[in-house]
């Protein structure tokens, strides 16, 4: 098994990763600090699991090195379970790789991080429902007070790979919903 | 109300005189050539304190003048706050520099200095960002409790 | 089932308009003092105050305090006079290389007073590493990481975005710039987050020419204070002009970009420490082994009388062209393998201001240490020969219009 951190730059995934596997990776207060990808172990049920941090992409269709690096590495793991960290107070810019990586098949569980950011700038956002919407598990988290983290990594179990077209549905649903009043 | 912003203004503005003055000196100095001392304040006549850092203190003066009109307004608040902040640049960075001279011994010395060296390191004259230094705080501190108030 | 990007776009929209909620948000004081770090009327001269305090820390801790305060005591006082005692074999080959190359005055044995003339692997190769170096490096990583943590990184590449436009890269490669100032290393690979391999060859050209890094900031400071401000100038310029050449010539793109700027944060302090330790000992497994390698090296090539042939071989260059002594060609040579160990051997060899400070310039721009080599061979050998090509002509071209410089001003 091996878990992928993917997400925009500068959203945590290193944070992540050095709390997940106690390694040492560069964290910084910039896009673009990670470059390159780095491995790194931890235990899950007693089994060693291998975690990669992935320099950050805006989307699957790279656009500098960096970028290329870690397309290439979702490409060469096609079965790994991919933790998308998402910067809460930018949902929807984070969304977009989320999905493009969920219409490669790949389980997905979403991290919304940066949690407190999110509740100083007054957004809110409902992780039950987005879950639904989804189908894959939702979790938020403030990576660098470790909070979350750990829930993350319990509900790996519940990501699997979604069908896009399940969400256009499950969005049709909803405007449906919505046009004829509740119910 | 009215009354006590203008007082605030007049001060600020008082603060930001004497710092584009305090400035101008600097900079003027240090193209001529020599420091020079006025009783307690030394102005630093080297390219790099007085020159360099002369424009900072220039600038802390421009941004306290162009804030002070209305810092009821969190836009010329926040210039008032940068003019403190280029102030302790100035003064925090003199201040660490006589810290690094007031520990060790000197070249034939001791390791360590004399209590005595150690103290007389710190003795005037100052460099005029140390004598701005508790104006600036008073601002800040002016301005922090206005916006904690809101 | 896959989507093409409206689609994607569209779906976004309408999942956030059900989950996500924004409340009312006001300008803050915070936000306000954020946007005018950004705002090039207000942004550069903070950014201006904010290297001032960079540079006058590093001065004060660096040199002021662990140099001259106590190392310099601790090396020439004590750790010197001790090892030229006890190490036998005084005037042999084993002794120059370790110890003391000392001097032949009179045909007489004299030993060398200070760490600097004494070019021993054991005397000068750790007074530089251990002495000048680690505390340079020390505090210079330590603000670095700061500035970083805070989140001042961007709001720098924002500020000098047109600049660098003029050279064909765009605001954010201040990041690998500054990240050079600490290491070329790990800024070699940071240039790995620009666009096109046009801006990347440019970019990791500039560096390793231009770019000192910290241990030569540091050596810089101790050993040539009133130098290192034309030093820096002359490497300044020669950037902006060089870059601006290269953006002419080298074919390929340069992208506009959208610069993220993330918000102020403070910093962590456990991450603060934990990032300047790695930084810190990653720097020395490289620096000390290759300082006390490039002792070794020039110690051997003077002992055989390799550097004074080369240094005749080449004088009507380096005089006639560079305008400096032929002795320089020692440092050179060290420079190859470490350019604060190339500087301090500078700082010892007789002659003018003005030539001290194009020879240092020479060093600067001189061929990157071999680490950056290295590095540069693993992001691709076609660039590597490039920026090296690129190299020898500036060197060749900026070393003569700086003895130029200096005729016309009359200092030469
Ligand atoms: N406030 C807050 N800050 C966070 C949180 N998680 C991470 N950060 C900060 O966000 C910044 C970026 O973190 P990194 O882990 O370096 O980001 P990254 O995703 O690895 O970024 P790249 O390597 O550039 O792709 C750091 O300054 C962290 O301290 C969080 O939950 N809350
Ligand atoms: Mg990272």
């Amino acid at each position: 098994m091996k878990i992928l951190l993917m997400g925009h730059p500068n959203v945590g995934k290193s944070v992540f990763f050095n709390r997940l596997t106690g390694a040492n990776v560069i964290e910084s207060n910039y896009s673009g600090t990670t470059v390159d990808y780095t491995r790194g172990y931890m235990s899950l049920d007693g089994k060693e699991v291998e975690v990669v941090d992935v320099p950050g992409t805006f989307s699957l269709d790279p656009k500098d090195r960096a970028e290329e690096v870690a397309v290439a590495m979702l490409k060469e793991a096609k079965d790994a379970y991919v933790i998308c960290v998402i910067d809460s107070s930018k949902l929807e810019r984070g969304l977009y790789l989320a999905l493009q990586i969920m219409e490669e098949g790949y389980s997905v569980i979403i991290a919304l991080n940066m949690d407190d950011v999110a509740e100083d700038k007054n957004i809110k956002i409902d992780n039950q429902k987005l879950e639904q919407v989804l189908g894959v598990p939702v979790v938020s988290t403030i990576a660098i007070e470790n909070i979350g983290i750990s829930k993350v990594i319990s509900r790996l179990k519940d990501a699997k790979p979604v069908d896009v077209e399940d969400i256009t549905v499950m969005r049709a649903g909803m405007n449906h919903c919505g046009r004829c009043g509740r119910t | 109300m009215a009354e006590k912003n203008n007082f605030v203004m007049i001060g600020i503005a008082i603060l930001g005189l004497v710092t584009v003055a305090f400035g101008l000196a600097d900079i003027l100095v240090s193209v001529v050539g020599d420091g020079t001392g006025l009783s307690i304040i030394e102005i630093p006549g080297d390219m790099f304190r007085g020159g360099w850092g002369g424009l900072i203190v220039l600038f802390a003066g421009l941004f306290y003048l162009s804030g002070c009109k209305n810092v009821a307004e969190v836009h010329n608040a926040s210039k008032v706050v940068i003019g403190s902040v280029l102030i302790w640049i100035m003064a925090g960075t003199d201040i660490f520099a006589m810290i690094t001279e007031s520990i060790p011994g000197g070249e034939e010395g001791p390791w360590f200095n004399s209590l005595s060296g150690f103290f007389g390191t710190y003795a005037p004259p100052y460099a005029p960002a140390i004598f701005l230094l508790p104006f600036s705080l008073v601002v800040v501190y002016y301005i922090l409790k206005q916006e904690r108030a809101r | 089932m896959k989507l093409n990007p409206d689609e994607r776009w569209d779906l976004i929209d309408s999942i956030a308009r059900h989950v996500v909620t924004y409340g009312e948000y006001r300008h803050t004081l915070k936000d306000a003092i954020g946007e005018l770090t950004v705002k090039p009327m207000t942004g550069l001269p903070i950014a201006i105050a904010v290297m001032y305090c960079f540079w006058s820390v590093f001065g004060s801790f660096a040199g002021t305090l662990c140099t001259d305060g106590f190392f310099v005591k601790l090396f020439d006082g004590y750790w010197l006079p001790w090892l030229q005692e006890v190490f036998p074999g005084k005037g042999g080959w084993i002794y120059s290389i370790l110890i003391d190359a000392g001097g032949m005055t009179n045909g007489e044995f004299i030993l060398s007073d200070n760490c600097f003339e004494a070019f021993g692997v054991l005397t000068s190769g750790l007074f530089v590493a251990i002495g000048v170096v680690l505390p340079a490096i020390v505090i210079f990583y330590l603000m670095l990481t700061l500035l970083e943590d805070i989140g001042y990184m961007p709001r720098l590449a924002v500020l000098i975005d047109t600049v660098l436009h003029k050279i064909g890269l765009h605001g954010y490669a201040i990041v690998p710039t500054i990240l050079s100032l600490g290491c070329n290393v790990p800024a070699v690979t940071a240039t790995r987050i620009l666009e096109t391999r046009k801006q990347r060859f440019i970019m990791m050209t500039l560096l390793a020419i231009f770019i000192p890094c910290g241990a030569q900031l540091g050596i810089m400071e101790e050993v040539i204070p009133d130098l290192i401000g034309y030093v820096l100038l002359y490497l300044v310029i020669g950037y902006f002009i060089f870059g601006f050449i290269l953006n002419r010539i080298v074919p390929g793109k340069s992208p506009e970009i959208l610069i993220d700027v993330p918000q102020y944060q403070k910093p962590m302090m456990t991450n603060v420490r934990r990032k300047l330790w790695m930084r810190v000992s990653s720097f020395f497994k490289v620096a000390v082994p290759f300082v006390l390698l490039g002792c070794v090296v020039v110690n051997v090539l003077y002992l055989v009388g390799f550097i004074q042939w080369l240094g005749d071989l080449l004088a009507p260059v380096f005089v006639g062209w560079f305008g400096v002594p032929k002795e320089t060609a020692g440092p050179l040579i060290a420079a190859f393998l470490r350019k604060d160990l190339a500087v301090a051997q500078l700082s010892v060899i007789e002659m003018t201001q003005y030539q001290m400070l194009s020879a240092v310039v020479l060093v600067s721009i001189y061929f990157p240490c071999v680490a950056t080599f290295a590095m540069m061979l693993k992001e691709g050998w076609k660039e590597l020969i490039g920026s090296v090509a690129v190299l020898t002509v500036v060197v060749f071209l900026y070393g003569g219009i700086i003895h130029l410089i200096g005729k016309l001003l009359g200092v030469a």
